[in-house]
């Protein structure tokens, strides 16, 4: 993008300058495929279905698409394989989940998840109704965040699957606001009803 | 190549060196270590998270194998991880006991694109710190030589800011200061009613007035400046220095290049130019010119000294004095509290404000009140909302989860203390005596530990702010008094400081080495003491004014 020599940009130009240049190169395709993980984190299908179904448990549809209906799941299960939110870092008590381990010692989330939820269902997870489904992934919630020492890797399941819904064009821009240009800074507002978090507000992304 | 003068780095300080010495009339060449970033190409700029790969964290797996300093930074993720080094091509070494995390751009316009734009004088009390306390060696100059230097680096760069007229953090040329939100502007009136403190909003390089004539805009309030910002809204070597020193039609500039060697003619005691090599091809270029500036960054610059050890100079450049690489700093900073407000969460904002707020020093000031400490420290932070990542660390999902994270969440205010970091002789980078890098030049070695004055004064901060916030009316949830790694405030200065002895320093009052006229340092390399301020624009108004000097000498024929 150019910018003229002789003046700045102001705000309805840049949005509609990006708006053309969106237009001309097309949306970029950002998905990293799945089949691009190492044989230890190639999720199973069984897998991705589960993880598309706690996805949509954890935040489910409403006036807006839900956790499982954008996908969350499987970003989730990328990004667990990549590590993200630390999620490849080496837990204290290692032992207790050693059946779920890499060979560098970090934990298979998706696969740990997949076995915890079927044995808490008393069978297959995906069969049990919607209600138990729920109720056994609550309790599963409620007890991982029961103490902060908790090093349950459902702590990390679940952050993943937020940002892969916060950070969907779903998530970010329906279900919350996308503001790429505010343009303004109110210091003080009215929290009222209507008012929509910020999916962008960087601060509290990093602070909040 | 011949040229009257030579800039090695274009940063912060090499892009007003080069502003500064082409508008004087000489022929310039700026040379650049990392690759050409052109003003409005910014690659990520625009990008929303679901446009990335992962989503703006970026793929860490691949950032613990080749970012896994820099990947620390909090303003490094997949939108800004472009604009920071990759760490496994740029090695540095670090002695046994320290912990340093170098945090580095290497790219036309260095870290002018990822600073923290947060802009602040100093005062005498700072360049008066060595000689009062014994730490150190003493400045050359006071405020009164810097002052009008400051007022023109900031009416150029575009500073923001709300005067305050305080002695310790002296007001500059501001344009008008950023809001501080409601949660800030209560703190603001309990610490001055209270206790006397200032809590004001960041003395931001962010313009709130538009330089039309420079094509930059008023600020947008997007927070996303590492990215870059095609609206120049923030002061970058891009976005301001670059376009004023082309102007002239006297510059010339030279990326992927990084110079081995500076030069030394022995019979003349002058500099002659600098050696480089092409980082894509590996070939080998020369340059000469009459002055040498150099404003590779502290660290780089003073490893540039090293490394140009000479028969004439065996143990570094300019380096008569054996002090070069000594008395490096850093400000000691720690996450002093975080304090809950929950009487606010009626109240919201709108807009991403690119600073935070500051509580300006007031500690060992007229009154020498520290706790085991001579110095100052001082806050940066602010009162911020959750959002949806505060999802993450909270029982609950389903429709109540989603109901919640639907608004705005708690309230809650952060204070991060800088401390003042004493100079340390023990402190100091040298040439490592067996690692190299790609190209064969010895690695730089640090060699770096914060001690006793700087735990003292993160101890007193902490204790401050806990009891500034409670008297708030907050609710403090936790607070640190233990400094992080050294190099964390990005603030890494020292190694060639200035001093009025050729004994005991390296440079003098004008930024230009006692050994050699012609050789100027007026990057982070020239610090003597390192206040409790970000020191940037202290850099930039000693460019400046070595500049100026600079031009008189060579027009004088002293040099």
């Amino acid at each position: 993008m150019q910018q003229s020599p002789q003046r700045g940009w102001n705000r309805r130009e840049f949005l509609s300058a990006t708006a053309l240049v969106a237009l001309a190169l097309g949306v970029p395709a950002a998905a990293v495929s799945l089949t691009s993980l190492e044989s230890e984190d190639a999720p199973t299908d069984r897998q991705r279905f589960v993880m598309k179904d706690v996805s949509q448990l954890v935040i489910p549809r409403s006036a807006t698409p839900g956790g499982g209906d954008v996908g969350a799941g499987d970003f989730a299960i990328l990004a667990l394989a990549h590590g993200l939110d630390g999620s490849r870092s080496l837990l204290k008590d290692a032992a207790a989940y050693a059946r779920f381990a890499r060979n560098d010692g970090s934990i298979r989330h998706v696969a740990w998840l997949e076995k915890e939820l079927d044995t808490r269902a008393g069978g297959d997870f995906l069969k049990a109704p919607a209600g138990q489904r729920l109720a056994a992934l609550k309790a599963l919630d409620a007890e991982a965040f029961a103490s902060r020492e908790s090093e349950s890797p459902w702590k990390a399941i679940k952050g993943l699957i937020l940002t892969g819904y916060y950070t969907s064009e779903v998530g970010g821009s329906q279900e919350l606001r996308y503001e790429p240009v505010p343009g303004r800074f109110d210091p003080d507002l009215p929290l009222t009803p209507d008012f929509r978090a910020i999916s962008n507000d960087w601060t509290a992304v990093d602070f909040g | 190549m011949q040229f009257d003068a030579i800039v090695v780095g274009s940063g912060i300080t090499g892009g007003w060196a080069a502003k500064e010495l082409t508008q004087a009339g000489l022929k310039v060449l700026m040379i650049e270590r990392g690759r050409e970033i052109v003003h409005g190409e910014y690659e990520t700029e625009n990008k929303a998270p679901w446009e990335m790969p992962f989503r703006g964290l970026g793929d860490t797996a691949h950032y613990v194998r080749e970012y896994q300093v820099q990947m620390k930074n909090r303003h490094f993720n997949e939108f800004t991880q472009g604009h920071f080094v990759n760490d496994k091509e740029n090695p540095y070494s670090t002695g046994p006991d320290t912990d340093f995390t170098w945090f580095r751009s290497y790219q036309l316009g260095g870290r002018s694109l990822t600073w923290g734009r947060q802009s602040y004088r100093w005062s005498d009390y700072d360049f008066g710190a060595n000689k009062r306390d014994g730490h150190g060696t003493d400045w050359p100059i006071r405020y009164a030589d810097i002052a009008p230097w400051y007022d023109k680096v900031e009416e150029f760069i575009g500073v923001s800011g709300s005067p305050e007229g305080l002695a310790q953090l002296p007001d500059g040329k501001f344009q008008p200061g950023m809001k501080l939100n409601v949660v800030e502007e209560h703190v603001r009136k309990v610490v001055a009613d209270k206790y006397g403190r200032c809590l004001t909003i960041g003395r931001t390089a962010n313009m709130t007035v538009a330089k039309p004539e420079e094509g930059r805009s008023e600020c947008q309030n997007r927070s996303i400046c590492a990215r870059g910002c095609s609206f120049g809204a923030y002061f970058s070597t891009q976005s301001s220095t670059l376009p004023a020193a082309r102007a002239t039609g006297n510059l010339t500039v030279v990326t992927d290049a990084i110079v081995e060697g500076v030069d030394y003619d022995p019979k003349t005691k002058r500099v002659t130019g600098v050696r480089y090599v092409n980082t894509k091809d590996g070939t080998q270029a020369a340059a000469t010119a009459r002055l040498v500036f150099l404003n590779a960054g502290a660290f780089n610059s003073v490893h540039l000294l090293l490394k140009s050890r000479s028969e004439a100079m065996p143990t570094g450049l300019a380096n008569s004095s054996g002090v070069l690489g000594t008395q490096i700093m850093d400000h000691a900073n720690t996450l002093s509290t975080i304090a809950l407000f929950p009487q606010f969460n009626d109240r919201t904002t709108f807009g991403n404000r690119p600073t935070g707020a500051i509580i300006a020093r007031y500690r060992n000031m007229d009154a020498m009140d520290g706790s085991g400490h001579t110095r100052g420290y001082s806050f940066q932070g602010g009162a911020l909302q959750s959002n949806w990542g505060a999802g993450k660390r909270e029982a609950g999902i389903g429709a109540e989860l989603k109901d919640r994270l639907h608004q705005p969440g708690m309230w809650r205010f952060v204070l991060v203390a800088f401390a003042d970091c004493v100079p340390r002789d023990s402190n100091r980078l040298t040439l490592d005596r067996t690692k190299t890098d790609r190209f064969g030049i010895p690695q730089l070695h640090v060699d770096f530990a914060f001690g006793k004055e700087e735990q003292a004064a993160l101890a007193q901060a902490k204790a401050d702010a806990a009891e500034m916030m409670t008297a708030a009316g907050g609710t403090v949830i936790m607070g640190l008094d233990q400094p992080g790694a050294g190099g964390t405030a990005i603030h890494e200065m020292g190694g060639a400081r200035m001093g009025n002895d050729p004994k005991s320093s390296v440079l003098n009052k004008w930024s230009q080495a006692h050994d050699i006229p012609n050789l100027f340092v007026t990057d982070g390399a020239q610090m003597a003491s390192s206040a409790c301020q970000n020191p940037s624009l202290t850099y930039m108004a000693l460019t400046a004014r070595a500049c100026d000097a600079a031009v008189k000498m060579l027009r004088e024929g002293v040099i």
